[in-house]
């Protein structure tokens, strides 16, 4: 065949875009950093720390383990990065401590979407 | 040596699983390709085969079976047919994104409704875009050939993707053929040990299949499409490697039969192939100068190859064997890539399409006789009447 054929071109994924190959990374001790779940959240849990009496409610019915209690500052901690919204641990927290607050509501003005945080 | 025998093409694929020592099965029973795990349990019940065999309750769960056994590092076998591997159509693109390179093999079986026994390609074919390597045999020997090719092309680290074996349900699944098993020092000789990539572990913990935010996903894509552009130079490597450990003769990407000087040529896959060859050579017996094309991988398409094989026909007769209702030609699917395939050509061949061997109909010698005549007829009048015909309709 006397014509040279296109080809099929060349896929070069930037360096800084790169995903693990499979998606497969090393299991995290706490959260997965390479994989964040959090840029999809329309409300995000809001305490009120008088109200919360450590039951760990919201511990046990979070689908993403995004509750955590410190045990040194005496306080139930929200992890951010992959709290996707569902509003579980509003719904059964039983001191009304957890409300729900508009995610673009933030105080420093993190924009949702624009930049994951 | 090993020695020739008689089998189907659902012992072939059992015997290619078995020499590959698969160590995880995961069956879930329907028509026809049943026969190749009624062999494999078979073979593990009287230990001459040391794998774990599970039964899923249904084909989502047995791709996903494979799929977990894949992860922790075993080479896993599973297989459908028919409405059964659509069933399991979710669990493809894991599989694949995963990069798990387990294998499946598929007998062909025709879509409901209504439940129809006989052979077509729509099963398999409809799952042509999830990233896993596909391809046809078109004998019982090949069967076992391709199991083992599969491996080695799927397992590679080039390529770490899930492979779908396909023979015809009936025509090549249960009509016993020769075939020549490969010994095991053939086998180990050809297909190392499966070497999995990150897999589940005790000591070091991973994470598979996590949840992806959606500027992730472009990359994601585009590194599986860039696999798929190493892919065809591992199919090659790993069928002369085949065809030299194995002594036999197979092109990597396109049988091709009689084409040097052929004007017409039938392009096609799978089991009609046979009676395509015996109708190439009746025809040239008559003067014509017929040839065929035997596309052997869907996925990856072998555009180049096919330009090679084909571009100085005059006319081609795709014969579909699978349908795409409404697709742009309104036949199958086959026709679309190969006209795209030949699209950059200067002179191309003109192309046209015949719907047979639907819903398990054989395609008669007078079909082929039938099709060289349309073909003929275009050369002539340099052009094609339509795009696609429906045998005997
Ligand atoms: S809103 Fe849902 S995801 Fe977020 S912390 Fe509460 S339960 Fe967890
Ligand atoms: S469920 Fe409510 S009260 Fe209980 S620990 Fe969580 S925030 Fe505090």
């Amino acid at each position: 065949m006397a014509k040279e054929l296109p080809g099929y071109g060349t896929i070069n994924v930037p360096k800084d875009r790169e995903v693990p190959f499979g998606a497969v990374t090393p299991a995290p001790v706490c959260t997965q950093d390479l994989f964040q779940t959090s840029n999809w959240r329309m409300k995000r849990p809001v305490k009120e720390d008088e109200k919360c009496t450590r039951c760990l409610v919201c511990y046990m019915s979070c689908p993403d383990a995004c509750w955590e209690y410190k045990e040194a500052e005496d306080e139930m901690y929200w992890i951010a990065n992959f709290c996707k919204g569902c509003q579980i641990c509003i719904q059964e927290c039983p001191t009304g401590a957890l409300t729900a607050a508009p995610e673009l509501d933030f105080p420093d003005g993190v924009v949702r979407l624009e930049k994951p945080f | 040596m090993a020695k020739e025998q008689m089998m189907t093409g659902c012992r072939a694929a059992a015997e290619g699983a078995k020499a590959a020592e698969v160590e995880v099965i995961c069956s879930y029973p329907i028509r026809p390709y049943t026969a190749i795990m009624m062999e494999l349990s078979k073979m593990v019940a009287n230990g001459e085969l040391n794998a774990e065999f599970v039964h899923g309750e249904g084909e989502h769960a047995q791709v996903s079976v494979v799929l977990g056994a894949c992860a922790s590092g075993a080479r896993a076998f599973t297989g459908s047919s028919g409405v059964g591997v659509t069933y399991a159509m979710e669990v493809y693109s894991p599989m694949a994104g995963g990069r798990y390179p387990a294998q499946m093999s598929i007998a062909d079986r025709t879509l409901d409704p209504p439940g129809d026994f006989g052979s077509e390609h729509t099963d398999a074919m409809s799952t042509r875009d999830q990233g896993w390597l596909l391809g046809w045999a078109c004998s019982p020997q090949e069967v076992y050939d391709n199991t083992l090719i599969a491996y080695r092309v799927g397992e590679d680290h080039r390529v770490m993707l899930p492979q779908m074996v396909c023979q015809d349900g009936y025509f090549i699944s249960h009509i016993p053929d020769k075939v020549t098993l490969g010994d095991q020092s053939q086998v180990k000789e050809f297909l190392p040990p499966y070497r999995p990539i990150g897999p589940l572990s005790t000591t070091h913990p991973v994470s598979h299949g996590p949840q992806i935010r959606p500027d992730q996903g472009a990359p994601m894509d585009a590194m599986r499409a860039q696999t798929f552009l190493a892919v065809p130079k591992v199919i090659e490597e790993a069928t002369a490697d085949f065809n030299r450990i194995f002594g036999r003769n197979y092109d990597p990407f396109v049988e091709q039969y009689k084409l040097e000087d052929a004007e017409i040529a039938f392009f096609i896959q799978g089991a009609h192939a046979n009676t395509c060859r015996s109708s190439v050579d009746r025809l040239r017996s008559q003067g014509v100068k017929a040839g065929m094309a035997r596309l052997r991988w869907v996925r990856p398409w072998p555009t180049h190859q096919l330009a090679n094989a084909l571009g100085h026909v005059k006319a081609v007769g795709v014969i579909e064997t699978s349908t795409s209702y409404g697709g742009a030609m309104r036949g199958g699917n086959l026709i679309h890539e190969l006209r795209a395939s030949l699209y950059d050509l200067d002179e191309r061949p003109l192309v046209t399409s015949f719907m047979g061997g639907l819903g398990g109909e054989t395609i008669w010698p007078k079909d082929f006789d039938y099709m060289a005549k349309v073909l003929l007829q275009a050369v002539k009048e340099k052009k094609i009447r339509t795009y696609v015909q429906w045998l005997g309709m």
